[in-house]
């Protein structure tokens, strides 16, 4: 059976809240000091030398037991990248060009058809006027048949 | 999310008399060892570009696509990036998508140490703007829509200056994206050349640790990011909506990946300590960074609660951008909550959803 009882986590949220801002202000201030940055700094180094001695004495251990060291397993991922990089340049090459044709070819065909239009006109001009011809001619046989009747 | 062996403090709890406080640590001692995480980023998405460990997503519209101009979303390097797709309901891209908009984002991956000569400039030069055309081509479209986040805002900024003659880009929004170094808080100081030392750093790490960019973050608020984050979930772990953000933030804030060594090089020398961007003397490849050039209408978010980017480092790139329609928006949230949470889900994706479709017709 579940009993009612003092809530621990009320008492401690609300002394957190009633604390928050004492500490806050008292670590704002020492966060924002010239000396605390300068500290960081030297915490910092230090650590980065103990993970510099860490990174030299694992490339040791390595090379000593005949096994690859991250730069050489990095140099062979790089070459993989290299060839993506490659790959990647001539997709682009692939697309420049293939829009290119496609612009090339849709110029075509518009000349094409221009051209189309402008044989079509060529070829409308020419029956008219072998039609009128025609009739010019049938024309002049019927006046010329006529004279002769006369 | 802490992954260890709960089984002897569960036998504690259960041998002892049962009442609610026992109760209420027996469901503590749940969330905090043996609850499995929540599944994060879940609107679907597929995969249509790859480089590297670089991946772009498009992600499937539940709702047919009624804008025109795709967004592209990049994040910064140091973080995963479904902080903008956490869970169904707080999710932006979720929203983006229901309301018709074509969502892409660029997911950085995993450095591996064979990146460690990654610049920015690489990511900047040979990413981004391949993205865009990738974009441009998938979707059909005429123009984009550049998003940024963070760091990944600065570094979209940078895209921007130096492709905005070359890609069509329509829009830019910047959320909570750092310009200005001038006043970085405590980072000013922590990163001083005089103590930092950053080639030490570099060369020794490779990739730079992302618990060692972690610590930094956290120490800028040191009680209430480690004490007070526990105190808020003991207090509230009788509301199982407020454990499941609550778990979904943790497990985001502690989901990192390594800087690129370079990059991280790069960010911290020429961003924090010469401040070179906002004074035009960023170089990218030989080419100098003129945010001046940028002329796309511009979102600037602002989150004045935040104390990883400070608003300081974010309101002056309005005064530099030559754009014509340019808004500096201000919300009272932090680096975190102005995306994700009830309130962001109620004031900032409607407004950033109204702002893009307005200024894309």
């Amino acid at each position: 059976m579940v009993q009612s009882s003092f809530d621990v986590f009320t008492l401690w949220k609300e002394i957190y809240n009633k604390t928050e801002n004492i500490w806050n202000n008292t670590l704002q201030e020492t966060l924002e000091k010239k000396i605390f940055a300068e500290s960081l700094g030297q915490i910092q180094s230090q650590y980065v030398q103990y993970q510099e001695l860490v990174n030299k004495l694992t490339e040791s251990y390595l090379k000593q037991a005949n096994l690859p060291t991250r730069d050489e397993i990095a140099n062979v991922a790089s070459l993989i990248i290299n060839v993506d990089s490659k790959i990647d340049q001539l997709e682009d090459e692939f697309d420049a060009q293939r829009d290119r044709i496609i612009k090339e070819i849709e110029n075509l065909r518009k000349s094409v058809s221009s051209l189309e239009k402008k044989l079509d006109k060529v070829i409308e001009l020419l029956n008219q006027t072998l039609e009128a011809a025609e009739e010019s001619k049938t024309s002049i046989a019927a006046a010329g048949n006529k004279t002769v009747s006369k | 999310m802490v992954t260890l062996d709960a089984t002897p403090i569960k036998d504690w709890i259960e041998s002892l008399p049962k009442n609610d406080t026992i109760e209420k640590l027996k469901r503590l001692n749940e969330v905090l060892f043996t609850d499995p995480d929540p599944q994060v980023g879940q609107t679907p998405k597929e995969v249509i570009w790859t480089k590297n460990k670089a991946k772009l997503y498009r992600y499937r519209p539940y709702k047919e696509k009624t804008n025109k101009v795709p967004i592209l979303m990049i994040y910064a390097l140091i973080n995963k990036p479904y902080i903008l797709d956490l869970y169904p309901g707080n999710s932006f891209i979720e929203y983006l998508t229901d309301r018709g908009h074509d969502v892409y984002l660029l997911d950085w991956g995993t450095a591996g140490f064979e990146d460690r000569h990654m610049k920015l400039e690489d990511y900047i030069v040979d990413y981004i703007p391949r993205a865009a055309r990738k974009v441009l081509k998938h979707s059909g479209a005429k123009e984009i829509t550049m998003f940024g986040y963070c760091m990944g805002g600065t570094m979209t900024a940078i895209f921007t200056a130096l492709y905005q003659k070359k890609l069509p880009i329509r829009n830019l929004i910047l959320l909570t994206s750092p310009i200005d170094f001038q006043d970085a808080g405590l980072y000013t100081n922590w990163l001083d050349k005089r103590y930092f030392k950053l080639d030490h750093i570099v060369e020794t790490f490779g990739n730079v640790p992302f618990e060692f960019i972690d610590f930094g973050n956290k120490l800028l608020n040191p009680l209430s990011n480690t004490v007070g984050v526990y105190v808020n979930i003991a207090s509230n772990v009788d509301n199982e909506e407020k454990i499941l953000n609550w778990k979904l933030m943790q497990k985001w804030l502690n989901d990192g990946v390594p800087f690129p060594g370079e990059a991280y090089r790069q960010w911290i020398r020429d961003f924090y300590q010469e401040n070179k961007l906002i004074n035009d003397e960023l170089e990218i490849r030989g080419e100098r960074v003129l945010l001046s050039n940028i002329t796309a209408n511009l979102l600037n978010i602002v989150a004045t609660r935040d104390n990883i980017v400070l608003p300081q480092q974010i309101k002056p790139l309005n005064e530099k951008v030559s754009s014509k329609n340019k808004t500096l928006h201000i919300v009272s949230a932090g680096h975190v909550s102005v995306i994700t949470g009830k309130r962001a889900v109620a004031e900032q994706y409607p407004y950033i959803e109204q702002w893009i479709s307005d200024n894309s017709k």
